[in-house]
């Protein structure tokens, strides 16, 4: 692990940046604080993605399963089974870990190309919605209703509104601070060896298989109790959302606009576009459907076009030229 | 076994269309290496704008691609000058996330102007039947078939024998040196783009009639379409049309013989299966 880890974990700007958000709850209304609610469910999502799909560079469009999985599974338990959510939750984090090993085992035992990886997890994203919509234990193409957020705590409720905020809140700090530690730590550079040349890293002796399945299943089980923890908070999982292979590409694009593989990158992104989305769903939702979304592609696309590498490096270069002059 | 030859018929008959709209995809990405995930949107697009003409001259699905064909194939143009030339050249990663990026704004484009309710356009031979012997053919399948493959041959004859074919195929064997060749390689990768969109307009007006539309399908357009241009090998021509047929059956059967779920798996699980344990016919594999 490098200093710039402790560094990083030590400096006051952090906990300083997390303290002020943390006293969101009493500066917003209820309607401002559920948008930021749902763009840090979204900064979690994207970091947690970024650890294969940003670092590793293998755009995985299965994610959506793990998400899935978190969300569907645990609520399947507790309400067919009466299984606690807490224990719902690891169970549900097991099972994505042992998939997305799975997965990374399949993609280096065939050695797919980039190209092969994404088709192939594409695939296995349609699946899960198919199972999903079509098997009555996970809640069919109806979903599921969860009993209301009363905010037990050992029931895995916290209350709605600011409780559930301080949650997403933790949740997404914590899947930023593991992409921190991931980039500083020596599997970061495993993996973005991995990412700029496979085979070159496997001539000096990187073991590709072993960082590709820790990649992944650290980004599989960040996802799942994210899935996890967001369908408490709507209190409804619905398939279309929450399985949807949807979900993943918005996750892939928020992270694109923000920066690939950099620790914030992701964080930016979401904290950008999310926002940006619901305030416009919630003045323009009812009169146009869908002119959020429209306007997310949009950005997406002049931003990879204006520049590939996503909006942080663009931030870092102007705070340069800014700084100097 | 009557079972087994409708889904058999019924397989080919869905399947050659999906095989076209595959070809346009390998074409791409033979002459460019650009894999649109936008693909079905495209389809959702054609579809949707015969729904349009439908409503607002009522025009049949079949008449209306003389609008549709030339607006699509054009709109193909500006997509690729615009967006996708721009990224040649950069990581390949980029061009799918643009893609995915195009495909929420085609998808909610739809959904703001056409609403988010699942629609039917009809046609005059929507509701037709051919029984042939114990076998009971829907005559848009029919004619689905018989244009989607004269449309093949019709193209595979192209790229035999005219000089946009051959350059079409210079430019997948070697863009560089075709460049030195003389050909443009940059007014290639246009055409060919608009020609592969334009096919999804036709495509589209085949496989509108009787089948309800919805802004949020261009998704599964894109994963079928994907699933068959990896089976037929990417820019294998003959493979590609063979792979819709394969696709197709697999659809038909699994829709017939499995029920639910499992049925809709199935062409998911033969594209794993092939993609995974018949890797040769995937001529692409090196490229990233």
């Amino acid at each position: 692990m490098k200093q710039e880890f402790y560094d990083t974990l030590s400096s006051p700007i952090l906990w300083g940046v997390l303290l002020l958000a943390a006293l969101l709850p009493f500066a917003l209304s209820s309607y401002y604080l559920h948008i930021v609610t749902l763009a840090l469910v979204y900064v979690a999502l994207a970091s947690s993605w970024n650890i294969v799909g940003g670092m590793a560079g293998q755009v995985s469009l299965a994610h959506s399963l793990f998400i899935g999985i978190g969300a569907m599974l645990s609520s399947a338990l507790l309400l067919k089974l009466g299984i606690n959510m807490w224990l719902g939750l690891v169970i549900s984090a097991v099972i994505s870990g042992v998939l997305g090993a799975m997965i990374a085992w399949i993609d280096f035992r065939f050695q797919l190309g980039h190209l092969s990886f994404v088709l192939i997890t594409l695939a296995f994203a349609e699946m899960g919605a198919i199972v999903v919509e079509g098997w009555e234990f996970l809640g069919g193409a109806s979903g599921m209703l969860l009993p209301k957020d009363t905010g037990d705590f050992l029931a895995f409720q916290f209350g709605g509104g600011s409780g559930s905020f301080w949650v997403m809140l933790t949740l997404a700090a914590v899947c930023v601070l593991v992409n921190v530690a991931i980039l500083n730590a020596p599997l970061g550079f495993y993996l973005r060896t991995i990412r700029d040349n496979e085979k070159a890293a496997q001539a000096i002796g990187v073991n590709v298989l072993r960082y590709k399945i820790t990649a992944m299943v650290i980004s599989a089980v960040l996802a799942s109790v994210v899935g996890t923890a967001y369908v408490r908070y709507l209190t409804f999982a619905d398939p279309y959302l929450l399985i949807s292979p949807v979900i993943t590409i918005e996750i892939v694009l928020f992270a694109t606009v923000g920066g690939l593989g950099r620790a914030y990158g992701p964080a930016l992104g979401a904290l950008l576009l999310v926002p940006l989305g619901e305030v416009l769903r919630g003045k323009l939702g009812s009169a146009l459907p869908g002119l959020h979304y429209f306007i997310y592609g949009v950005v997406v696309i002049a931003v990879i076009l204006a520049t590939p590498r996503g909006l942080l490096p663009l931030f870092e270069r102007q705070w340069e030229r800014w700084r100097r002059s | 076994m009557t079972e087994l030859y409708q889904a058999l018929a019924q397989g080919l008959l869905i399947g050659s269309t999906y095989g076209l709209l595959a070809l346009g995809m390998g074409l791409v990405y033979g002459v460019s290496g650009v894999v649109n995930f936008s693909h079905g949107d495209f389809i959702s697009l054609g579809m949707f704008m015969c729904l349009g003409l439908y409503s607002a001259l009522s025009l049949d699905p079949y008449v209306s691609v003389i609008i549709t064909v030339p607006v699509m194939t054009a709109i193909g143009a500006l997509v690729y000058l615009f967006l996708i030339r721009p990224m040649v050249g950069h990581q390949f990663l980029m061009v799918v996330q643009l893609t995915l990026g195009l495909s929420l704004v085609l998808q909610n484009g739809i959904l703001m102007v056409f609403g988010g309710q699942p629609a039917r356009t009809p046609s005059i031979v929507e509701s037709k039947l051919w029984i042939l012997g114990d076998v009971v053919l829907r005559v848009p399948h029919v004619i689905a078939f018989v244009i989607s493959f004269a449309l093949a041959i019709g193209l595979y004859v192209m790229l035999r024998s005219t000089d946009f074919g051959r350059s079409i195929r210079a430019v997948h064997q070697n863009a560089h040196a075709a460049a030195l060749m003389g050909i443009d390689v940059g007014r290639v990768q246009v055409l060919t783009f608009a020609l592969g969109i334009g096919i999804l307009a036709l495509a589209a007006a085949l496989l509108l009639p009787g089948t309800p539309i919805q802004p949020t399908q261009g998704l599964r357009y894109t994963v079928i379409t994907l699933l068959v241009v990896v089976l037929g090998g990417m820019t294998n021509f003959v493979g590609i049309m063979l792979g819709g047929l394969i696709i197709g059956i697999a659809e038909a059967f699994g829709t017939i013989y499995l029920d639910g779920a499992i049925g809709l798996l199935m062409p998911y699980i033969i594209f794993v299966a092939i993609m995974l344990f018949r890797p040769q016919g995937l001529t692409w594999r090196s490229s990233k």
